[in-house]
């Protein structure tokens, strides 16, 4: 493996029979030799290779039940190169049986997007007039002819292997009611990019987790929302979402609070009863912000998020108030610490950004809910 | 409160795995893994992950017997970290990817009598490692099967009992079935209260009796050296029962002449009530892991400006010397132990042994479980004990060698481990008496170090 001038490193996604296992981020110099890469492999991945193994000897009995009938649902707002893109991942899905595209057009500006979904044939194609990723999820699943909704942003593309994660969630946990995915980076080609994913990015692990009323050893569960996975790839039974009313509109709004909707819907979820089950071989790709300014605002949405969606659950009258101030509380000495860490060099990322998703997370305390929820009313009384 | 208890249940990943449920009544399950009578790992299953789908219990039984497995497959890669606290040296080496990629049958392989015992040195050797034959091991072994195994090395067995016939009938019931057998077993009755340990014994033909009516579980040690005739001893507890195949796995850790004792592995006999869940779960019980090690010169040199954990090899419920350790070393030191300053004459003479250049292996394959003290005032009492046996210990220890790695130990490992426990809040509800262990231990120490 060798590097161009302009590449300090490399991202490596490990397969073992095509399902992921592992993923390095490491840098090196102008090449890396295939010893040194063994090494890294049987270093980092030994055992996990040796798991895998055991599981396959185990051959535990699977349900080979027929996999539920599924639309993917693309919310996305004036972006049609990068849905264009989304949209060709998912082209060799489109044959499937019990299987659907729709596109939801959040508050379009104009036709662009219409437009590029017609050229696609058997991809249906919808209108959000209200501006909000969450009264664009609604509508999703409002619309949906599936019994799973499986939400993608706009700017991922899907691994040739995600749906077969997906059913592999189902066949193995016929009892769930959401499957979250693994989310890798689309491309590295800038120090956001990499800063982003040296910070953990997305990445939850390459173990199949499955989250029901009890995580031992997890004195948060289930508020700790951010270990079940993220917005940009997750799935539902569509009768849940039905049943716990959809997602909450007054969070993930887009500016200026564009987060906290998939953290409190599989909150939801769990604290419903359901089983969460996180499946990293349902995989995709996410195109990372490319400028430090865009990143350290997503760091600031992060903190904003999180607390906004905290916020909601520490109103008076919320079952779970206790729980959500041990999380605050939690939260706010971990990011302090952080502080501390990027003060000393120590931390993946500079100061300005650790500083960022604190400050977002003080903002998102302080009242961010009631003021997101007061913006939606106008929007609601706006489009009637 | 059924929280507090759980279920111990034991699981053969050799057989197909089926739906695992919880009864209504208890807290969760403790699953103990094992390949036939090869332990691999355990799993704490809270009820909370029940009903818990086949493939979902595979993959923690995946996760939770990996190492284990890895470890009698793979020449390295998977070796047990050695107790060692502290930024020793790596003692490991990956293991090779292409073994790693074509093993098809991790389970069956353990079959494979190449994966039986193997002598398991704690350092790697500079020179090359022969490659990788059939998955297996470097070094030929010279076991091909347990049970037909002929070594000539006689064994005793040696429980040491104190008034709880009830335990110790259980105990010899299990002794009774072990195949292969010992040559010879022996109970000593120490300081008798009365005729019921006694009668007990004399229900089992093939059991000596033998009287020690001074207390201390280091006098009874000794009277059981005194009188056992084989080449090997082993001890175990009179409240443990111990794996059929127990001794079995005892003796053919000896086929190895550099070692001079072992230990091994101790699994939970029951979970029914707070004070064993407890000292199982939260204290980590007596376990030593799943996979084998060996302490040796080299490790005690690396850890003696420490403080050597020689109370890491094992517990004194499943241990086994080579008689003529005894003849040059000694008997166990009488101020030590149950009966006089609490614990830890086990781990004084493992101490012992590494000091004088000896080895000790951990051989997780010989099993016994233990049912842990049943009351919250035994599990109080007995950590105090246990602290104050240890510090006693550690300062014996330096009188005797002068390892200033004992003070440290005592002075600054043991202060900053109980500050940093009462900072962060993990403190366990029986600190105080450990604490309390510890100062008595001091004390003891001072009365009785002449």
């Amino acid at each position: 493996m060798t590097f161009t001038e302009n590449e300090s490193g490399v991202g490596l996604l490990i397969r073992r029979r095509g399902s992921p296992i592992g993923y390095l981020l490491r840098e090196a110099e102008s090449r890396v030799s295939p010893e040194t890469l063994r090494e890294w492999i049987s270093q980092e991945f030994g055992p996990k290779i040796l798991e895998e193994a055991i599981l396959e000897e185990l051959t535990p009995p699977v349900r080979n039940a027929a996999p539920p009938t599924l639309t993917v649902a693309i919310c996305t707002h004036a972006r049609a190169d990068v849905l264009a893109r989304c949209l060709a991942s998912l082209a060799p899905l489109q044959s499937l049986p019990n299987f659907e595209i729709l596109v939801v057009d959040n508050a379009p500006p104009d036709a662009t997007i219409a437009e590029l979904v017609s050229k696609h044939p058997g991809v249906r194609y919808t209108t959000e007039p209200r501006p909000g990723l969450d009264f664009a999820r609604n509508r999703a699943w409002q619309e949906a002819r599936g019994e799973w909704v499986a939400y993608l942003d706009d700017d991922t593309t899907v691994d040739a292997q995600w749906f077969e994660g997906l059913v592999e969630g189902w066949r193995e946990n016929p009892d769930a009611a959401a499957i979250t995915g693994l989310v890798l980076p689309g491309e590295l080609s800038t120090r956001a990019q990499i800063l982003f994913e040296k910070r953990g990015g997305f990445r939850r692990g390459f173990d199949t987790r499955r989250f029901g009323s009890t995580l031992p050893g997890n004195a948060l569960h289930p508020a700790g929302a951010g270990i079940f996975g993220t917005g940009c790839n997750m799935a539902f039974r569509k009768d849940v979402l039905r049943d716990l009313g959809g997602f909450d509109e007054a969070l993930d709004t887009g500016r200026p609070l564009p987060g906290g909707g998939d953290l409190d819907m599989f909150f939801r979820v769990i604290a419903a009863g359901h089983v969460l089950v996180y499946e990293p071989h349902c995989l995709v790709f996410h195109e990372h912000r490319k400028t430090e300014a865009a990143l350290r605002h997503q760091y600031y949405t992060w903190g904003l998020g999180l607390m906004a969606y905290v916020g909601k659950h520490l109103r008076p009258g919320e079952p779970r108030r206790e729980l959500f101030e041990r999380l605050t509380r939690w939260w706010f000495r971990d990011m302090l610490r952080q502080l501390k860490d990027a003060v000393r060099g120590r931390h993946p990322l500079p100061i300005s950004m650790v500083l960022a998703e604190l400050w977002g997370g003080a903002v998102g305390l302080c009242g961010e809910y009631r003021r997101s929820q007061r913006r939606i009313e106008k929007i609601k009384a706006a489009h009637p | 409160m059924t929280e507090d208890r759980w279920l111990v249940s034991r699981l053969d990943v050799a057989q197909p795995l089926t739906d695992l449920s919880a009864p209504a009544d208890v807290g969760g399950i403790h699953l103990q893994l094992w390949h036939r009578e090869l332990p691999l790992g355990q799993l704490w299953l809270p009820r909370g992950v029940f009903p818990m789908p086949p493939m979902e219990l595979a993959r923690a039984i995946s996760r939770a017997i990996a190492p284990a497995v890895g470890n009698r497959i793979f020449p390295h890669g998977f070796r047990a970290p050695l107790p060692v606290t502290g930024d020793n040296p790596a003692r490991d080496i990956p293991p090779d990817l292409d073994a790693l990629l074509s093993v098809q049958t991790p389970i069956s392989d353990l079959r494979s009598p190449n994966c039986l015992p193997r002598p398991h040195l704690s350092v790697i050797p500079k020179t090359t490692v022969p490659p990788l034959r059939d998955g297996c091991t470097e070094l030929p072994s010279p076991i091909s099967d347990l049970r037909s195994s002929n070594f000539d090395l006689r064994s005793s067995i040696v429980v040491c009992t104190r008034n709880r016939p009830e335990a110790l009938e259980k105990n010899l019931a299990s002794l009774a079935s072990l195949d292969p057998p010992a040559d010879e077993i022996l109970v000593v009755d120490n300081d008798p209260a009365d005729e019921r340990t006694r009668a007990v014994v004399q229900k089992f033909p093939n059991v000596t009796w033998l009287p020690e009516p001074a207390p201390g579980l280091s006098r009874a040690r000794n009277t059981g050296i005194r009188h056992a005739r084989g080449e090997i001893l082993a001890w175990t507890d009179d409240d443990t029962i111990v794996h059929p195949g127990w001794i079995g796995a005892v003796r053919s850790v000896f086929a190895d002449p550099d070692i001079s004792a072992m230990t091994g592995l101790v699994l939970a006999g029951a979970l029914e009530n707070p004070a064993q869940l407890h000292f199982e779960r939260d204290f980590g019980g007596f376990g030593r892991g799943f996979r084998a090690f060996t302490l040796d010169a080299q490790f005690f040199e690396e850890m003696k400006t420490r403080g050597v954990p020689a109370w890491q090899a094992g517990a004194g419920a499943n241990m086994a010397f080579r008689r003529e350790v005894f003849a040059t070393l000694g008997p166990f030191d009488e101020r030590l132990g149950a009966g006089a300053a609490g614990c830890s004459e086990d781990s004084e003479y493992w101490y012992r042994l590494l000091a004088a250049g000896q080895s000790i292996r951990y051989e997780p394959r010989a099993v016994v479980w233990h049912f842990h003290r049943a009351t919250d005032d035994g599990l109080q009492l007995q950590m105090e004990e246990y602290m104050r046996g240890h510090v006693a210990a550690l300062l014996f220890q330096y009188q005797k060698h002068r390892h200033a790695g004992n003070l440290r130990r005592l002075f600054l490992s043991l202060p900053r481990h109980y500050w940093s426990a009462i900072r962060h809040r993990t403190a366990g509800r029986t600190l105080a008496r450990e604490v309390r262990g510890c100062l008595r231990g001091i004390f003891y120490y001072l009365r009785n170090n002449s």
